[in-house]
């Protein structure tokens, strides 16, 4: 059993505010793990903690056997193999669409023009954006759009991890399907993922492992059919059925 | 006053253009000095270490506190005493490069601070290091919506460019002096040089006005292309 990234003991304050109380997680090879959670719990503190966005204040984090916490004069060569998505897409708006996935292949993996080329349109095909959008300006996109984009410029860099911080809380219910069959197919793929977000469907169908997060702690993890339809925890089978009152209240909206 | 305006023009029209000459490339090389060095100070400011970063610092307050004039002054007067004695363009233009750069620097950090700093940590989530995120991310962008304060400067400088008349630079405002204590016609004189001042300025409106058009991207505001 082989671990790509190990999170011990996380701890990170802003301020007086301590958001992590030691979060601790292990994430293998070709895993896709979901973390849910209210806002507020630190969730997307934790994924920027992995990737030292976020510096914790205590922990190590391991990633492919080497401590990034310790050694922090390799993490530009170490963020080349660790996708980022954001909940804003973050596209850089002075490019065009083929321009954002370029960027990393010109400046950090230092790839011929043609070459880089190449593999941004394929990267750009394989989310489904096709031709015609990939000279436009991210403004000029609608979000559904921006963040397939955003997904096929960390794919492009061939990372090892992705980390996905609700990357469909931004769009309308129409685009977040577009978005999520990209993450499904990913994950088919055994593209190792960690997930942030509240689509309790989405994890249902594909996570290997649900991490429920409450007030900078996990409080129960474990393949989604336990997590998702049969927690141990009280707090747990709260949270879950006032996600599902919403899913359904917007379901049965006319 | 129309002739005798015509008359001077017709007398000293080589010594203005002559004139003319000099404020034009002494504007021009002085902004790309200030550009350059603005870009450099900006960059180091915000990603350099804190020594370096306090030194540049320290730097920048020195050349705003202190009157340009005194700046002149002290590169072609004292800086001599140290090294090689300076012909007054070459002061002149290292002089007001230098204070442009300080000034270049300002705008652009402003500008810089106005990119969200999403842009920043994509950026560095891609594996790139600080210096590239700036280069490559950050600093594009700042320069777009910097462009009207740039814009701003580039007039400035040409006006400034005068100055350059204390260390005997036969620019433009030396010209008309020079033609005025020859005269007396201190007004024609005058009314001649801040003719060609204002077509300068005009004309530096105008191809930074079409440049920031041709830069112009969807999405990202140089505020006010007025």
């Amino acid at each position: 059993m082989s671990y790509i990234i190990e999170a011990h003991d996380i701890h990170k304050s802003f301020g007086k505010h301590h958001v992590l109380k030691g979060v601790s997680l292990s994430v293998e090879e070709g895993e896709t793990v979901v973390i849910i959670g209210p806002s507020g719990s630190g969730k997307s503190t934790f994924l920027r903690c992995l990737n030292l966005l976020v510096t914790p204040d205590r922990g190590r984090i391991v990633f492919n056997g080497i401590d990034i916490t310790s050694n922090r004069n390799n993490i530009h060569r170490i963020r080349q193999e660790i996708g980022f998505v954001f909940q804003q897409f973050n596209l850089f708006a002075h490019l065009t669409a083929i321009e954002n996935v370029m960027l990393g292949l010109l400046k950090v993996k230092k790839l011929s023009r043609e070459e880089a080329v190449r593999r941004a349109r394929e990267a750009l095909l394989s989310v489904g954006i096709t031709e015609d959008l990939w000279n436009k300006y991210p403004a000029q996109l609608s979000g559904g759009q921006q963040q397939r984009v955003a997904i096929a410029r960390s794919l492009a860099m061939e990372p090892k991890l992705l980390l996905l911080d609700e990357p469909t809380s931004a769009l309308d219910p129409e685009l977040t399907v577009e978005v999520l069959k990209v993450l499904e197919r990913l994950s088919r793929n055994k593209m190792t993922m960690i997930v942030v977000t509240h689509e309790l469907g989405f994890a249902m169908r594909v996570a290997d492992r649900v991490v429920f997060m409450e007030d900078g702690r996990v409080v129960e993890e474990g393949p989604p059919e336990k997590i998702l339809l049969n927690p141990d925890k009280e707090r747990t089978k709260t949270f879950i059925s006032k996600l599902m009152e919403l899913y359904k209240m917007e379901r049965s909206r006319p | 006053m129309i002739n005798e305006i015509l008359e001077l023009f017709n007398t000293y029209g080589s010594n203005i253009l002559n004139a003319f000459v000099l404020t034009l490339q002494l504007t021009l090389l002085s902004f790309v000095i200030g550009f350059c060095g603005g870009v450099f100070i900006a960059i180091l400011r915000s990603v350099a270490p804190r020594p370096i970063a306090i030194a540049i610092r320290l730097f920048v307050e020195l050349i705003r506190g202190t009157p340009m004039t005194v700046q002149l002054f002290f590169v072609y007067y004292a800086l001599p005493v140290a090294g090689p004695k300076l012909d007054p363009f070459t002061a002149s233009l290292i002089a007001l490069g230098i204070n442009s750069a300080v000034y270049q620097s300002e705008y652009l950090r402003s500008a810089m601070n106005s990119v969200p700093k999403t842009q920043w940590e994509a950026a560095i989530s891609l594996g790139l290091s600080s210096y590239r995120s700036m280069i490559y991310v950050v600093m594009p962008q700042a320069l777009r919506i910097a462009l009207p304060a740039l814009t701003n400067e580039m007039i400035y400088l040409l006006k400034f460019s005068s100055i350059a008349y204390f260390v005997t630079l036969p620019e433009l405002v030396y010209t008309a002096k020079w033609i005025g204590n020859r005269t007396y016609a201190f007004i024609e004189a005058y009314t001649i040089v801040a003719l060609f001042y204002i077509a300068m300025a005009f004309a530096i409106s105008e191809v930074m006005n079409r440049l920031g058009k041709n830069i112009a991207v969807p999405g990202i505001a140089a505020e006010g292309m007025r």
